[in-house]
């Protein structure tokens, strides 16, 4: 029997909180950092006697992504074999890449009694994997990207900047087509946190702010205006911001239905993930002129763009910029390493993702 | 017979305003000339804006008949009625306001119709260049998704300092906006805004604001005496990795130094949407990847337009009404009472 500490996962470059991260686990974990060049070495790693032999607990980055794949069934599965892996912090708000369902079909038990059992030598097979997430860590620079979207949708900054770099200088760029920012209706689909902190952004300006949830928010301002449906939110929007997250039952939420339901020249930008909107018909909208143009930092199958949107001068499209500054990636490494940490020592990280919250 | 107004440069928002706000009043005319001579030659007997006594006027004009400096004052003074220039936009730089003075003629602006656009424009800049996003956007469609980026350099926008030069009405507007992150928001103006929100805080000197701000972002007016009011000193004294923001006019900021600055990483980025010589954009300035450059488009709204066109045709209005318009500009708001009315 071993006497060494538990060790947990580093999988996805640590880029800032190397020093944080040497603070968390001292005295609780061991640190090993995932270096797998591809899938198959990381389940071989897996295995007893492996590399990764004894490792509790996963820190997870998406970046992983690029060399063992997304934490699908496979991974999951070679992950509760180990039989002492029972959690996953993940680095990010949106944890689409990880089968979250298939961590909860491992069996779930989060009372402290269970998780205490789990210390590295018992195998305990009934036991599932629980996995967190980092609200609120990308609230501030994923709604300051959101509201980048709007303002340059809205004015046509975008194009305006392309001609000038063409050495244009605004020829072709009608300002009768772009429109100030107060005044306007901003819908907004999902009001969790980042929707929220892009309402309150906008209410600056002051924008009229109307949302729609499956649940009215308890905590929304009361200039948050709640409309009771998808539909109503499109029809009354001037522009529809989406901050849902991906599941099965949000794939194409907004599609051909929902877009001609907005008004003519409407916009929408979404930082959320790319397919939740259905692509074509938005692309459809945009070249008939409903949609005048939309404003992307997501698309479904990234980095891959659909050069169709590239064809619209007036589009504004960032390569998944949402969360990229120093600060905010700072403290989301903080706050997913934060979370192992508190597994370890308390037996629950703070940010269990909802859909694991209810076996509680 | 009814006087005339000349439109220099055409009215393209409400045209339907234009016709019921002069109808009875005055004849608009509108400009024909091909050159500056033909210009000034056609205010006589039988010329075709014989009789104005008023003009509304636009920037786009002078690619035309040129600005209204000197020369152009005078000759309208000795060979035409005219006696009031209604300016389209905020800024009036192009109109030599020192010669209207001497003769007796009076300028109007339209400040405030272009401070929301105008804060707007600001804003954006600022997120962009904080975060790279312009560079990203062209990494993008060049195919090459977020390539050069590096998340090192980059930063939120919460929790910065804002440094705002000129506390008027697109300084102060600029900063409501920037106070909803929060950002932190210093000031220099020439005297302290006693209208002032108290978490805009006053700086005493423009030094003080460069020491401080980590964005700084020009609001006054292009004047003799502001030429050049950022230059080497004061972006030098700014922290190194700093932002300059530029929505007033060009001239204000030294280009070579900027650029300079920029060549040498002192400067991170400049976002910028007015240029000394518009609309030329000098080349070197396309070279920093993670510039974000407008084409002065800070006052380019649907709405906008028509709150500037509205403005300016009503100052133009009280004027052949009463005798004086509003927004007479500040150099000139002391001539009131040496009007010559109609």
């Amino acid at each position: 029997m071993s006497s060494r500490q538990p060790r947990i996962l580093i999988c996805g470059n640590l880029v800032w909180a190397h020093e944080e991260a040497r603070q968390l686990f001292s005295g609780l974990a061991d640190i090993v950092v995932m270096n797998s060049p591809n899938r198959a070495d990381f389940l071989a790693g897996l295995k007893t006697g492996g590399k990764y032999d004894g490792v509790v607990g996963v820190y997870r980055h998406n970046s992983s992504a690029d060399r063992i794949g997304v934490f699908d069934e496979e991974i999951i599965d070679a992950l509760a074999e180990t039989g002492t892996v029972k959690w996953i912090a993940h680095n990010g708000a949106g944890y689409d890449q990880i089968d979250v369902s298939r961590c909860a079909n491992k069996g779930n038990c989060t009372h402290m009694s269970c998780i205490r059992g789990l210390l590295p030598n018992k195998l305990t097979s009934t036991l599932g994997i629980n996995v967190s997430n980092t609200p609120g860590a990308v609230d501030d620079a994923t709604a300051t990207t959101a509201l980048y979207l709007v303002i340059s949708c809205l004015r046509n900054y975008a194009w305006a900047e392309q001609t000038l770099r063409q050495g244009v200088f605004k020829e072709g760029v009608n300002p009768g087509r772009a429109h100030d920012v107060t005044g306007r209706t901003l819908g907004i689909l999902g009001l969790g946190g980042i929707g929220l902190r892009l309402a309150h952004l906008v209410h600056a300006f002051p924008m009229r702010v109307i949302y729609y949830s499956r649940n009215k928010s308890a905590n929304a301002p009361e200039w948050c205006e709640y409309v009771d449906s998808l539909e109503k939110l499109c029809r009354e929007s001037d522009v529809l911001s989406l901050h849902v997250p991906l599941r099965a039952e949000t794939v194409h939420l907004v599609g051909e239905k929902e877009i001609r339901a907005m008004k003519k020249g409407s916009i929408i930008v979404n930082t959320a993930r790319g397919k939740v909107i259905d692509e074509e018909a938005m692309i459809r909208a945009l070249a008939d002129g409903h949609l005048s143009s939309v404003g992307l930092d997501v698309y479904p199958n990234e980095p891959l763009v659909n050069p169709r949107l590239l064809e619209f001068p007036q589009n504004v499209l960032l390569p998944h910029m949402g969360t990229e500054n120093q600060d905010s990636q700072r403290h989301m490494e903080v706050r997913a390493l934060t979370n192992l940490r508190d597994f370890l020592r308390d037996g629950q990280g703070n940010d269990l993702i909802p859909e694991l919250r209810s076996k509680l | 017979m009814l006087p005339r107004v000349l439109l220099c440069g055409e009215v393209e928002y409400v045209q339907d305003e234009l016709e019921e706000m002069f109808q009875g009043i005055a004849e608009v005319v509108h400009l024909v000339s091909g050159s500056r001579s033909h210009f000034l030659s056609s205010f006589g007997p039988g010329g075709p804006y014989e009789g104005t006594v008023a003009v509304y006027r636009r920037n786009a004009s002078s690619e035309v008949i040129g600005k209204f400096d000197a020369p152009l004052i005078h000759a309208l003074a000795d060979m035409s009625m005219v006696r009031w220039i209604a300016h389209n936009g905020s800024g009036y730089d192009e109109i030599d306001v020192q010669a209207c003075k001497e003769r007796g003629i009076m300028v109007s602006n339209t400040p405030r119709a272009n401070e929301d656009a105008t804060a707007t424009a600001t804003l954006y800049l600022m997120l962009s260049c904080l975060r790279h996003f312009s560079m990203a956007e062209r990494s993008l469609r060049s195919g090459t998704w977020k390539k050069p980026y590096n998340a090192a350099q980059v930063h939120d926008v919460t929790g910065r300092t804002l440094g705002i030069l000129g506390l008027g009405g697109i300084g102060l507007r600029f900063a409501h906006l920037a106070h909803a992150f929060p950002m932190r928001i210093i000031y220099f103006s020439r005297r302290k805004a006693e209208s002032a929100p108290d978490w805009c805080e006053y700086v005493s000197s423009i030094e003080e604001l460069c020491k401080q701000a980590d964005v700084l972002s020009v609001h006054i007016p292009l004047n003799q005496s502001t030429v050049g009011t950022i230059g080497e000193k004061e972006i030098r004294t700014l922290q190194r990795g700093s932002i300059l923001l530029n929505t007033s006019r060009g001239r204000i900021v030294n280009q070579e130094a900027v650029i300079r600055a920029l060549e040498d990483g002192h400067l991170s980025s400049v976002g910028l949407d007015v240029y000394p010589d518009e609309p030329r954009v000098d080349p070197r300035l396309l070279t920093f990847p993670r510039c974000t450059l407008l084409p002065h488009v800070g006052g380019e709204s649907a709405e906008a337009w028509r709150s500037r066109e509205l403005k300016a045709l009503g100052n133009l209005r009280a004027f052949l009404l009463g005798g004086v318009g509003d927004n007479i500009v500040a150099e000139l708001k002391a001539e009131i009472g040496n009007l010559t009315t109609l």
